[in-house]
């Protein structure tokens, strides 16, 4: 593709990114900005609560990560060296928390070990306002990233070279240490680099779990500006958490960018587990994924299923079936619009590692900081559907994008070639070489942005009208209303958007039955 | 006649072509030689016009078509590893030239079955390619390339993904295909042999500059 049309492309995505995101932070910054740069950058530290606060989303950001690693390296290894029944089903269900909307997962530790909890009642412990509740939920989202990045590094491990080290020598632990860690060490790093930005970043387990101890900075900046008005303080909080996470995230790029080189190797064979020790680990890991990632889904079920008869009918009240109603719409029109940046930015950054990278930039960014820096610059479009849909598409279509470049990436330049000295134009080839190949990463890209728009909560929290309710916002509501209805109605709905998610990711995602396909994906 | 003037390309400062001429007349083979990495490729790659050269031109039948881009230059070209597309069956690859030359679906894919069946692939005509063997997407490779009754032919090593049993017979069938049709080919590889079987001339690239093979 030429230079011109790949500007082209990139204009919509850019203007995007900049007009929705990077204004919006700018816009935030100086509204907190001082008289002086100290003043502005160092008020967070002369106040005990506000520093606690900071400390806290990093201290809990970072323990994740080594949760995380702790678990899920094992669990990778596993998953990665032996075959066993049901496997490949566990290799496609870690993708699963993915697609469950954090309000949802929330609820799902709620349910687990929240009063009236089924692990809290069976064992008696309480851990209402301990830091666990927080760090178990952020385990739920992250431990699958982790375990996933582990699997597809093991996988990169050339099998000749462990050979090699074994022939010269080096035991199994050796060989592990001196030949595989090298290979996956840098996947880790990327993918517990993005355990750090979810955890950091996050807004919704932190509001439903962490209490008032134990909520992030998020937390802080959206009670700060919706309840108390210290627009000031908020924005002073929003600076540093712009400047964590835009470390973070540069330490990120540096590592995909090493990554994006391509290498070719002799994958190591899976084997059958035989002794009672491989049997023990392959249980073990099992126990790990349904302790952390299971648990919380099957436990909102379970509480569902048990949910009152009120909580059942109010499944049928005009306003649940308005927040469904906005639900679908919304994420319908931002799926569209995400699809088509996505599209654009990937097809336009073809080649270019940093501008690949740039697509990650709204996965990154704080949403309830981009959403104070959108209230703050569009003063006059805050009621406005198309500024609440547009950011909705800006947070999702990354999704698209990244799937989108990966296809391409795997895309043989031959093909689309052939196809040009065929007879077919550029659009030609587009039509009818690229896009029937790409059309599963496509698909899979669009199944992500559309379970991210679903389930949606710290921009709609913000942005949202009354009468925009949606499935989030509405088991919010009832959250926050005492009695044993009001959250059973909110187990209920959060099954209801967990079966959305899940149906629209499968409706999106599953294969299309043609006679001859064989696709990228 | 397809005449190249004057073409120079260079890479990471070093010439790939510096100032090469090359005709190839109609129902020529040439057989283009060289080391890996010599530029063999690119200069065909800069034939299709999927490449622009740094300077000099392209001819056909005297017109300039260095600025033509590849899908109206009516050259067809093939790669060692043959660039069958995955998401089509072998019938819908071959038409798929003639439907780019606005046949509609039917009448391409009633030539497609014509070409098949002159290449013995008829059976195979709903097969996913990658099921076929090595030799047999060859063959449809070539058939696809030749059903559009292109201009030149531009073949890049198209024989060196193949076993030797094979490479020799399929050199004979592609070189009869060739020669009935009375195409100018150019023909990429660095095997000797292989060039002195099929080509009426071979010349040889090397620093950028052609040199006569005798």
């Amino acid at each position: 593709m030429k230079r011109s049309s790949r500007v082209a492309l990139l204009l919509l995505p850019s203007a995007a990114v900049v007009l929705m995101l990077l204004l919006p932070m700018l816009r935030l910054v100086a509204e907190g900005w001082g008289e002086s740069f100290y003043e502005s950058f160092f008020t967070v530290w002369q106040d005990d609560f506000l520093k606690w606060r900071l400390l806290w989303s990093f201290t809990q950001a970072v323990l994740t990560c080594v949760l995380a690693f702790i678990f899920g390296l094992p669990v990778a290894w596993v998953l990665a060296r032996f075959e066993f029944p049901g496997r490949q089903l566990i290799l496609r269900l870690l993708m699963l928390p993915f697609v469950v909307p954090t309000l949802v997962a929330a609820l799902g530790v709620l349910a687990l070990w929240g009063p009236q909890g089924v692990f809290s009642q069976a064992l008696g412990i309480d851990l209402q306002d301990t830091p666990w509740l927080l760090l178990y939920g952020n385990l739920f989202f992250n431990l699958c990233l982790v375990i996933r990045a582990g699997v597809d590094a093991l996988g990169q491990v050339n099998a000749h070279c462990v050979a090699a080290s074994r022939s010269l020598g080096a035991t199994p632990w050796r060989a592990f240490w001196r030949v595989e860690w090298p290979v996956i060490a840098p996947w880790l790093t990327s993918s517990l680099c993005l355990v750090f930005l979810y955890c950091f970043s996050g807004f919704g387990l932190a509001l439903v779990l962490g209490g008032q101890r134990y909520a992030t900075v998020e937390v802080e900046i959206y009670t700060l500006v919706a309840y108390e008005l210290k627009l000031a303080q908020a924005s002073s909080l929003a600076l540093w958490m712009l400047v964590l996470t835009g470390l973070v995230a540069l330490a990120y790029a540096y590592v995909e960018k090493r990554l994006s080189v391509a290498t070719r190797s002799q994958p190591i064979a899976l084997r059958f587990p035989k002794t009672a020790l491989h049997w023990l680990a392959v249980f073990g890991s099992l126990a790990v994924l349904f302790f952390f990632c299971a648990a919380p889904i099957l436990a909102i079920v379970w509480r569902a299923l048990l949910a009152d008869s009120q909580a059942w009918a109010a499944l049928l009240d005009v306003e649940t079936l308005q927040a469904l109603w906005n639900t679908l719409r919304f994420s319908a029109a931002a799926l569209f619009i995400a699809t088509v940046l996505g599209v654009a930015h990937a097809l336009g950054t073809q080649g270019s590692v940093a501008w690949r990278a740039a697509a990650y930039l709204p996965l990154i960014a704080s949403p309830v900081t981009v959403a104070f820096g959108l209230l703050l610059l569009y003063p006059d479009w805050t009621a406005s559907l198309a500024l609440l849909i547009a950011a909705y598409a800006v947070l999702a279509y990354p999704f698209v994008a990244k799937a989108m470049a990966t296809g391409l990436g795997s895309l043989p330049d031959n093909l689309n070639q052939v196809a040009r000295t065929l007879g077919a134009s550029p659009a030609r080839t587009f039509w009818r070489v690229t896009l029937p190949l790409l059309s599963p990463a496509l698909r899979r890209g669009m199944a992500f942005a559309a379970a991210t728009a679903l389930g949606e909560f710290a921009v709609t929290l913000f942005l949202s009208r009354p009468e925009w309710t949606t499935l989030t916002t509405l088991i919010y509501q009832r959250l926050g209303k005492p009695g044993a209805v009001n959250l059973d109605t909110a187990m209920l709905l959060a099954c209801l958007l967990m079966l959305l998610s899940a149906l629209v990711f499968v409706v999106i995602d599953s294969p299309q039955k043609t006679s001859d396909s064989k696709t990228i994906g | 006649m397809l005449e190249l003037k004057n073409i120079s390309k260079r890479f990471e400062n070093r010439f790939l072509a510096d100032k090469l001429s090359l005709n190839v007349s109609r129902g020529e083979i040439v057989a283009l030689l060289g080391a890996s990495g010599a530029g063999k490729s690119t200069l065909l790659k800069i034939v299709a016009g999927l490449e622009e050269a740094d300077a000099g031109q392209v001819f056909f039948d005297q017109q300039d078509i260095s600025r033509l881009p590849p899908e109206k230059r009516h050259f067809a070209l093939m790669f060692q590893d043959f660039a069958l597309f995955p998401h089509l069956n072998v019938l819908d690859n071959v038409a798929f030239g003639l439907i780019e030359q606005k046949l509609s679906k039917k009448t391409a894919r009633e030539q497609a079955l014509v070409m098949l069946a002159r290449f013995n692939l008829a059976t195979h005509a709903a097969d996913n390619v990658t099921t076929l063997s090595g030799g047999e997407q060859q063959r449809v490779a070539l058939a696809r390339a030749l059903i559009t009754q292109p201009k030149v032919l531009l073949l890049d090593e198209p024989f060196s993904a193949l076993d030797a049993e094979l490479r020799q017979s399929l050199r004979d069938e592609f070189k009869q295909h060739i020669t009935n049709m009375g195409i100018a080919t150019i023909l990429v590889t660095h095997d000797e042999l292989e060039a002195r079987a099929m080509a009426n001339r071979c010349v040889r690239l090397s620093a950028g500059q052609l040199t006569a093979v005798l």
